[in-house]
């Protein structure tokens, strides 16, 4: 078994490898899946939007809209103010659908199998610990934007740092917080990157595996990687909307614009817990 | 398997050159670039498509209130509507139940009065009924009277061969008391 996984040169890395060079810059084939997916990501869009807007559908149209405006009511109800919901849609939203669609474009035949030079041409961009690692700064960062929005630049440093002597406790915690707030950027970036490498892995192997059984077996573990990529998916973007509101939240009743984020702050910890 | 082991040890020999970044594949250069380029569909995605949907869902939830609005405002009327109805159902019974006790007494008096009027006409019937019987009963022993009157004078006078006059009625009446003496 094990010469034979020899002599079948599979070929893992855990990195994107380069396929080519634009002077300096290493175009690699993470980029190109990830390019082809935000195109068709694009294409798609703009279609639907277009369809929308002349008021012609069809269900493809619909299904998008229905998507669209079903999350749009879980951003609500997890953000709490409708007003903000609406500000960190986009960022979520758009998280969803190009995880998504990057995610299936790696299932599609011929990623992992044709190569340029010795190199696979194709790689499914959440793969690419660079696209995931990005998503999660952008995703951090954009939670802090709004949390100095809503508590100022220092009541939101204010979070982490506490003075240990008039409040020990309160110290402690906001260390923890401060820990809290990069183990959510190494998760979030590691747990879609994981499953995605993961997800790539097996289908090479069970095609190495299965050899020429490989066209009756693949599909099935091809429609399982379509689920996992949708599930990948809608937990960014959750947990997007979730870190989002935690930063915004208040603790105690000092703050009055944000009543409606007490209900909120109370449920979303258990809900990061049970996605995380 | 010999050139799975030689990946990961490339990857750790990545490792050793560029840390543990190095060995996970991260590169600055195309952590900003993606970045970026996330950023970029963010805002093309949020200027040119989002306000469609989000018109289209806004749109779609005004009319789903307006209906649901509508639908409230029917009920409440239909409610109101359901309310007058029992209000006018309850005084058409009120009504109804009061002109029928009204039409069963207006009939009980008329059936009365009818009773009355029919006892004192049966009455007068009977009456002159008794009057003409009692008038016809006296004409008739009237009739028999005189017609038994008659009726001896007949006899006596065949008795007598002779028409009863006041003549002879005296000489029977002094034959009789001759004889009588």
């Amino acid at each position: 078994m094990l010469h034979s996984f020899a002599a079948l040169d599979l070929h893992i890395s855990l990195a994107a490898e380069p396929v080519f060079h634009i002077g300096s810059f290493a175009v690699t084939n993470s980029l190109i899946l990830g390019i082809f997916g935000v195109v068709m990501l694009l294409a798609i869009m703009f279609y639907v939007a277009g369809k929308v807007k002349r008021g012609k559908y069809n269900r493809f149209v619909g299904l998008v809209q229905w998507t669209f405006e079903g999350f749009l009511k879980s951003a609500e109800d997890i953000i709490g103010d409708k007003v903000l919901a609406r500000k960190i849609f986009p960022i979520a939203m758009t998280i969803f659908f190009t995880v998504l669609i990057t995610y299936w474009a790696s299932i599609l035949p011929g990623v992992g199998s044709l190569t340029w030079n010795g190199v696979p041409l194709f790689r499914g961009l959440p793969a690419d610990l660079n696209f995931t690692f990005a998503l999660a700064i952008i995703t951090i960062v954009a939670s802090q934007v709004y949390a100095i929005q809503r508590h100022g630049f220092f009541g939101n440093i204010g979070r982490y740092v506490k003075n240990p002597i008039k409040d020990p406790i309160g110290a402690f915690e906001g260390v923890l917080e401060l820990i809290g707030e990069f183990s959510r950027l190494v998760a979030l970036s590691l747990r879609l990157f994981g499953n995605a490498f993961a997800g790539e892995v097996l289908l090479l192997v069970i095609a190495v595996l299965t050899s020429y059984a490989a066209s009756v077996v693949l599909p099935f573990f091809m429609v399982f990687e379509l689920f996992i990529g949708f599930i990948q998916a809608y937990v960014f973007f959750v947990l997007t909307l979730i870190f989002t509101s935690l930063a915004v939240a208040t603790h105690g009743n000092h703050d009055e614009h944000t009543s409606s984020l007490d209900h909120s702050s109370a449920d979303t910890p258990k809900a990061a817990k049970q996605l995380e | 398997m010999n050139v799975l082991l030689t990946q990961f040890a490339s990857t750790e020999a990545g490792a050793s050159d560029g840390g543990i970044f190095g060995a996970l594949g991260i590169d600055l250069t195309m952590l900003i670039v993606q970045g970026i380029a996330f950023l970029i569909l963010v805002w093309v995605l949020g200027k040119f498509v989002y306000p469609v949907f989000l018109k289209s869902v806004d749109e779609r939830q005004a009319k789903i209130e307006e209906g649901s609005k509508a639908a409230a405002a029917a009920e409440k009327k239909a409610s109101e509507a359901q309310e007058e109805v029992a209000k006018l159902l309850s005084e058409a019974r009120k009504e109804a139940g009061f002109i029928v006790a009204t039409a069963k007494e207006e009939a009980n008096a008329a059936v009365e009065a009818a009773d009355a009027k029919a006892k004192a006409r049966a009455e007068k019937i009977v009456a002159n009924a008794t009057e003409t019987i009692e008038k016809e009963v006296i004409a008739a022993k009237k009739a028999l009277h005189n017609e038994t009157i008659d009726l001896v004078a007949q006899a006596t006078e065949k008795v007598l061969g002779h028409v009863v006059t006041d003549k002879v009625d005296e000489k029977v009446i002094a034959a009789a008391i001759k004889e009588v003496n």
